[in-house]
């Protein structure tokens, strides 16, 4: 009974499952704001804890979440439930307030000010203390690891960067090296960096508010604990030697076969879709995917700007709202071609390896 | 009772402290502005702000781990050794023969503990709406100090010179080769040519830059040592000391108009 | 005394206060060419500093094993197989098929993780992210974007197998039909 409820989750499990699945759950979720209540996270934590109790009985995933390098992540994904639950908690607190007409959580002191001695460095002064705890009952009980010395002639089956780029490593299944690893990263920083040099609106800064700041929200949300902290997850969990992918409950099989057959776009429509071969040209032969990579970044800023973004055109003037428009664009990216490589076996949109150049 | 009183007539005890007991709203103001450390902070400071539920105390935590992290990488410096040949044993000997031996965890755990809590530090930040105008430069302070993070734990990785430590640095470096145009497999690298001479290859390239070779090796390991210990430890000092000065000249903990 | 409106004027290229008496006197606009010609020289210091700094990054000698080896004998290597036995020190294989002899660099072309020949499945495979490569080196499963590359690879004049690893022929480039990427015997 229990080893085929272990069989039939470990066969639906796959990427594409649990990104449709975390996608949902978050729509969903910023929908109702029941979601956000202390008995929902009541809720929230006794099935986590549950799904978890139940799942350390079985061998094969004691083995991977015991490993004693991946106690943070566990810690990380609890961390960030909780505290996405307690910011949004407080937002959709305040937005009720403002509805009532009464003062926000963050506008109730009595003394609008008061002294750093004793009220800041007493909490100062406790959090260290606790941190300290913490850190040194941590250390004292799990070994930090180490494993067989270097060798460079000999890879070990499952080499994994360092849990916090493992998002990075899952983008390279869907993207080349000098994507995944260059490009990414840096439209990463740098479209942190431009946050505040979009979103400029002094209205909604110093308190927790969902209402006022939904659309901030939602893209940031997506961002950071999808398309950031679920792939790192994913990566820890459920990828094992040779970035395999592999079920909860499922053994971690050096040996695992996985067929890969991708095909790129330009094999798709002159091979497959018009029945002649490749066109020898790299410029003809690509010229599709090109088209679509352009079209891609510039016809929805434009249909936009004049349909449903009309408001922020008009609001952040032409060079914020393409800057803003290229961000966006350029996260959704990953997800699509996600989904292209799943549903379609689509390799690469652009393909040029005379020239190291594929998307 | 007494006893602390009479120690506090001590010339010795006023020589250090300057103000009496921090009961009264003056000397309150000088407990804080009269001490080196405490002046980071203003005086008074909005109620609302420093409440627990407001910032999680997440800022403040990144800082502290930042100074465990250095005490203790302090401490580890005196006995492992950068190259090829001992740094592996070195972590070994740290590992198993000093009795009462945390340190090197504490390092490890204490790592990544302060990339979890930088990044949940700019997710409150991003929460409370507190990088819009007038904090948009202390947010990309903070971006820095959020890459300079995870770059001083990268470089750390490589330290204990495991087939971990080796191949994930492999992996994550290969990545340079990639870099458009400094790579020698980026992107239009192959354009750039002399004739018959490839202007950027393996012996120049990005990657080269970073592992100061062809292959992660001893060069590697004493170049990444350095940038951990000192480079971006410097560095990340200096933008710290922005971060915090911004806070206050921005004027200090954001909060509701 | 000076101030910004006054530089700019004398930028703009004109007019100079009359000096009143004759005692030799720096002049404004004598001032101001020595000012320009330390700001370049600054400049230039500052730049070649930094440069130094930046190539001072990229290091002379490396202590790495040799670009250039001999391998010994082609008789030594058996027909259809793949010899793995400098894969450890020089990080190449060595390939016979019939009377043809290749040497192929084992780095991955994804990200440089060192595949695995695995003689009963005869495919090289990547451990990190699952690329295979067939014994000719041709990519065919994973995310490798191309075959593995190939050294040059000749005679020596004592009959032994010279590999030269600092030239690589790669295949989706037509460099594999260069006569000095294979040998035959
Ligand atoms: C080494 C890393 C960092 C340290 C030690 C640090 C420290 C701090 C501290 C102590 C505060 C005071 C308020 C609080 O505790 O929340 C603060 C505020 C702030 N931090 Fe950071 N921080 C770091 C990284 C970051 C990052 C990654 C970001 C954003 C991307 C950021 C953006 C800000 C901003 C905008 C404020 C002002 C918030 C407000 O006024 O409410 N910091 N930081």
């Amino acid at each position: 009974m229990i080893d085929s409820l272990k069989e039939l989750i470990n066969s639906i499990s796959s990427p594409s499952f649990f990104l449709t699945l975390s996608i949902i759950l978050l729509g969903v979720s910023l929908y109702f704001k029941q979601f956000w209540t202390r008995r929902s996270l009541g809720i929230a934590a006794a099935i986590s804890g549950g799904l978890f109790l139940f799942s350390v009985t079985d061998e094969n995933f004691r083995e991977i979440v015991a490993k004693p390098d991946n106690l943070p992540i566990i810690a990380l994904l609890f961390l960030v439930g909780f505290f996405t639950w307690l910011s949004l908690h407080l937002a959709f607190d305040n937005d009720r307030r403002k509805a009532a007409g009464e003062p926000i959580l963050e506008k109730q002191e009595t003394l609008p000010k008061t002294f750093v001695w004793p009220d800041l460095v007493y909490i100062e002064f406790i959090a260290l203390i606790v941190c300290t705890v913490v850190l040194i009952v941590w250390s004292v009980l799990l070994k930090a690891p180490i494993e067989e010395p270097a060798n460079p002639a000999d890879s070990p089956p499952s080499t994994k960067a360092p849990w916090y780029f493992l998002g990075l490593q899952e983008m390279l299944v869907y993207f080349d090296p000098w994507i995944a690893g260059v490009v990414i990263p840096s439209i990463i920083v740098l479209g942190l960096m431009a946050i505040p040099y979009i979103d400029r609106d002094v209205k909604g800064s110093g308190y927790y508010s969902f209402r006022e700041r939904r659309p901030q929200i939602l893209v940031f949300l997506f961002g950071f604990s999808i398309l950031w902290v679920f792939l790192i997850i994913l990566g820890t969990f459920f990828r094992g030697p040779n970035w395999n992918f592999f079920g909860p409950y499922e053994f971690w099989d050096v040996h695992k076969v996985v067929l890969m057959n991708n095909v790129n776009l330009s094999e798709f429509i002159w091979v497959r879709g018009m029945g002649i071969g490749l066109p020898r040209n790299w410029l003809v032969r690509e010229i599709f995917g090109i088209v679509l990579l352009l079209g891609y970044f510039a016809v929805p800023p434009y249909l936009l700007a004049r349909g449903w973004f009309r408001s922020y055109y008009e609001k952040l003037g032409i060079n914020r709202y393409l800057l803003m428009m290229f961000l966006l664009l350029s996260m959704l990216a990953l997800p699509i071609k996600m989904y292209l490589l799943w549903i379609f076996n689509l390799k690469y949109i652009v393909s040029i390896p005379e020239y190291f150049f594929n998307i | 009772m007494k006893k602390l009183f009479t120690v506090k007539n001590t010339q010795i005890w006023k020589s250090i402290f300057r103000h009496g007991p921090p009961e009264d709203r003056r000397n309150r103001s000088l407990a804080v502005l009269a001490n080196v450390f405490l002046h980071l902070h203003p005086v008074k400071v909005r109620s609302s702000s420093i409440r627990l539920r407001y910032t999680w105390c997440m800022g403040g935590l990144t800082f502290f781990l930042f100074l465990v992290l250095t005490v203790t990488g302090i401490l580890l410096m005196f006995y492992y050794r950068p190259t090829v040949e001992y740094a592996y044993g070195d972590i070994i000997d740290l590992r198993e023969q000093v009795p009462l031996g945390a340190m090197r965890e504490i390092h490890r755990w204490g790592a990544h503990a302060m990339v979890i809590s930088v990044w949940l530090h700019m997710f409150r930040v991003f929460m409370t709406g507190s990088y819009k105008p007038p904090r948009e430069f202390n947010w990309v302070v903070g971006v820095l100090l959020l890459v300079l993070t995870l770059l001083l734990s990268f470089t750390g990785y490589l330290l204990p010179w495991d087939q971990l430590a080796m191949w994930a640095v492999t992996v994550g470096s290969n990545m340079a080769r990639a870099t458009p145009l400094m790579g020698t497999e980026g992107p239009g690298t192959a354009l750039l040519v002399l004739g018959d001479v490839k202007l950027v290859h393996a012996g120049n390239d990005a990657r080269f830059f970073l592992l100061a070779g062809r292959f992660v090796g001893a060069a590697t390991l004493l170049r990444f040592y350095v940038l951990h210990c000192i480079a971006i430890p410097f560095v990340a000092s200096i933008l710290m000391a922005v971060h915090f000065w911004r806070i206050r000249k921005d004027g200090g903990i954001s909060g509701p108009l | 005394m000076w101030n910004v409106g006054s530089f700019l004027r004398v930028e703009k290229g004109f007019q100079m206060a009359e000096k009143s008496d004759s005692k030799p006197e720096i002049t404004r606009r004598g001032f101001l060419s020595w000012v320009r010609a330390g700001w370049i020289a600054f400049t230039a210091a500052a730049a070649t500093g930094s440069l130094s700094a930046f190539r001072f990054m990229f290091p002379n000698v490396l202590f790495e094993p040799p670009q250039i080896f001999k391998a010994g004998f082609p008789s030594e290597y058996a027909d259809g197989m793949v010899d793995t036995r400098w894969k450890e020190k020089f990080r190449v294989w060595i390939v016979r098929e019939g009377n043809l002899i290749y040497a192929l660099r084992s780095v991955c072309t994804h990200l440089g993780c060192t595949p695995n020949w695995l003689s009963t499945e005869e495919k090289f495979k990547c451990p990190c992210h699952g690329s295979g490569f067939y014994i000719s080196g041709i990519n065919f499963e994973g995310p490798a974007p191309r075959p593995l590359e190939r050294v040059r690879i000749s005679l020596a004049e004592d009959g032994q197998i010279l590999i030269d690893q600092t030239q690589i022929f790669q295949q989706e480039k037509g460099q594999w039909s260069n006569p000095e990427s294979f040998l035959i015997i």
